[in-house]
């Protein structure tokens, strides 16, 4: 009788717990969603940024946000993927494989706005860049590599040993081995640690606010140096200081839902590799 | 055929301070099959897995002694394990089918040895799928993903795989544990076929199969704690009069299995 009491009082913390995290998600999403609905139309998609925000619209913040995320994606895809090998392929039983481990953790844990100023300096003094959408994608892409890279580690270290075993058995070298079975295979986690780490980094105002976007007057960049692009965090950022105005407010609320849906896309984009790694993990 | 396919000379394993095989010296005929049997746990695929060197993916294992392949040695610091290990082929207890096509299953060695060329392939792949019995079953379907094959046709895929690397030496694990009797009937069928042209080593559990198929056998039991090779020869001989007693035990209680086991999943 005791443990039955116990069960159910259990249950039903757990489960008002899980209630209300619902609840929160649910809540920042539809306040978003109520707010900044009013605000899109074909114009604000397709139109500039006018009047310091208050009219127009986020074309360029859109498109500046995507060519960060895309150079973020091409710097840390490569990075990511040596990273990964050298620590499960290469040192799969050297103690080295902990220290990197550790390394990848600390680098996670680093503060945005660290690495924010550490770009600012080396790519805006040092380098000589001024505000360049490059030095934006180039941290975005470091500032996401940890997730990437333990997200492939997990995947590839999770491959069954008996793939590895034939593939030798069949006289395949290492490299061979790297290339064709467990590269295709870690495809998945690739893709995961990916949508994660871009979403992530779509939302992140502080590592590119010296580096890389300003609030106005950026269209398509046409080199590096001296090329800053709009974004779609530091927008909203600049709005947010300006919010009293209702005309600004409004913008600033179709902003924010426009980068939800796309941190929302790139999520479920994501999802069905989740899923695929589910699947082997319970029927392979 | 004269010459050995295997010899090892006081070849023996062990993990750390524990030996796990003590030194085996040993001579494999060229041609036919040799069969390996002996209790679970004697070190029966740990010794089959040292004539190609695959024990070094273990972590921890630790070979002595040497081994020799069609004559040359396999322990040397000049020989390349992974050109070694490209001309013998090997079976595995699970088959390990890649989640690809059956096509592309069948030529995942031959691919990469770079020793066909390329417009060769769909060939090569025939004749091995054929060699394995397995072409009628799949020739309309090469393209579909290896994996949706049943168990017993995996393993005549995994036997096809090896054949297309042109392999004349054949190294089995206990091949059809994991198989139905009637899918064991199959690769037994394919072995008895391949032996006029391959040599086989055959590690099994399975006595009526050693009587089925085996030319001469070895076997590893487990002596003061260690596997070793306590017999060779025939079985017939090892059967009536051996004098060994851990042999005797094995004959006694392995006999009354007559179903070859089900691997649970």
């Amino acid at each position: 009788m005791k443990r039955k009491v116990i069960h159910h009082v259990c249950r039903s913390i757990t489960g008002l717990c899980a209630l209300a995290c619902c609840g929160v998600l649910v809540g920042i999403v539809g306040f978003i969603v109520m707010r900044g609905w009013s605000a899109l139309s074909w114009e604000f998609f397709t139109e500039q940024i006018a009047l310091v925000g208050a009219a127009g619209g986020i074309l360029y913040n859109v498109i500046g946000t995507l060519i960060l995320l895309a150079t973020a994606l091409l710097v840390c895809t490569p990075l990511a993927l040596a990273f990964a090998i050298v620590h499960s392929v290469y040192l799969r039983d050297s103690p080295h494989r902990g220290r990197l481990t550790v390394l990848l953790y600390v680098l996670n844990g680093v503060p945005s706005i660290l690495f924010g100023i550490v770009g600012m300096v080396i790519f805006v003094q040092m380098l000589g860049w001024g505000k360049s959408w490059l030095s934006g994608g180039i941290l975005l892409g470091l500032m996401i590599l940890p997730t990437v890279t333990v997200t492939l580690i997990e995947r590839i270290t999770s491959l069954p040993g008996r793939y590895l075993e034939a593939a030798t058995g069949l006289g395949l070298s290492q490299s061979q081995i790297i290339r064709s079975v467990i590269l295709p295979q870690s495809l998945s986690g690739l893709v995961t640690g990916l949508m994660l780490g871009l979403a992530r980094a779509a939302g992140e105002t502080a590592p590119i606010m010296f580096t890389a976007t300003i609030f106005a007057g950026a269209t398509i960049p046409s080199g590096v140096k001296e090329s800053p692009v709009l974004s779609l965090p530091y927008h909203i950022f600049v709005l947010a200081q300006d919010s009293f105005d209702p005309a600004v407010k409004a913008k600033l609320w179709g902003a924010a839902l426009v980068l939800l849906m796309l941190v929302l896309g790139l999520s479920l984009i994501a999802l069905p590799a989740r899923l695929k790694i589910h699947e082997e993990a319970n029927h392979g | 055929m004269d010459d050995p396919v295997f010899k090892t000379v006081d070849l023996s394993v062990s993990a750390g301070s524990k030996t796990i095989l003590s030194p085996v010296s040993l001579d494999i005929a060229g041609g036919g099959v040799f069969g390996i049997i002996g209790p679970s746990g004697a070190g029966k695929s740990t010794f089959l897995k040292s004539l190609n060197r695959l024990t070094e993916l273990s972590q921890g294992l630790r070979v002595t002694g040497q081994a020799y392949f069609e004559g040359q040695p396999v322990y040397d610091s000049a020989v390349d394990p992974d050109e070694l290990r490209g001309r013998i082929g090997i079976l595995f207890q699970q088959p390990v089918v890649f989640p690809s096509s059956i096509l592309a299953n069948t030529l995942f060695g031959v691919r990469h040895l770079g020793v066909v060329p390329k417009r060769d392939l769909p060939e090569v792949a025939e004749r091995a799928l054929r060699q394995a019995a397995l072409w009628d079953e799949v020739k309309d379907r090469l393209k579909k993903p290896g994996q949706q094959l049943s168990v017993g046709q995996q393993q005549r895929l995994c036997l096809a795989r090896t054949l297309a690397t042109g392999t004349h030496t054949i190294l089995m694990d206990e091949p059809t544990s994991a198989l139905d009797p009637k899918s064991t009937e199959a690769i037994e069928a394919l072995i008895l076929n391949l032996k006029t042209t391959h040599s086989i080593v055959l590690v099994t559990h399975n006595l009526r199969q050693t009587e089925r198929v085996c030319d001469k056998i070895a076997f590893i039991g487990i002596r003061d704690d260690v596997g070793t090779m306590l017999a060779t020869g025939e079985l017939a001989d090892l059967k009536c009069c051996s004098g060994i007693p851990e042999l005797e035990e094995y004959l006694c209680c392995e006999l009354e299995e007559t179903r070859p086991k089900l691997a649970t999943k």
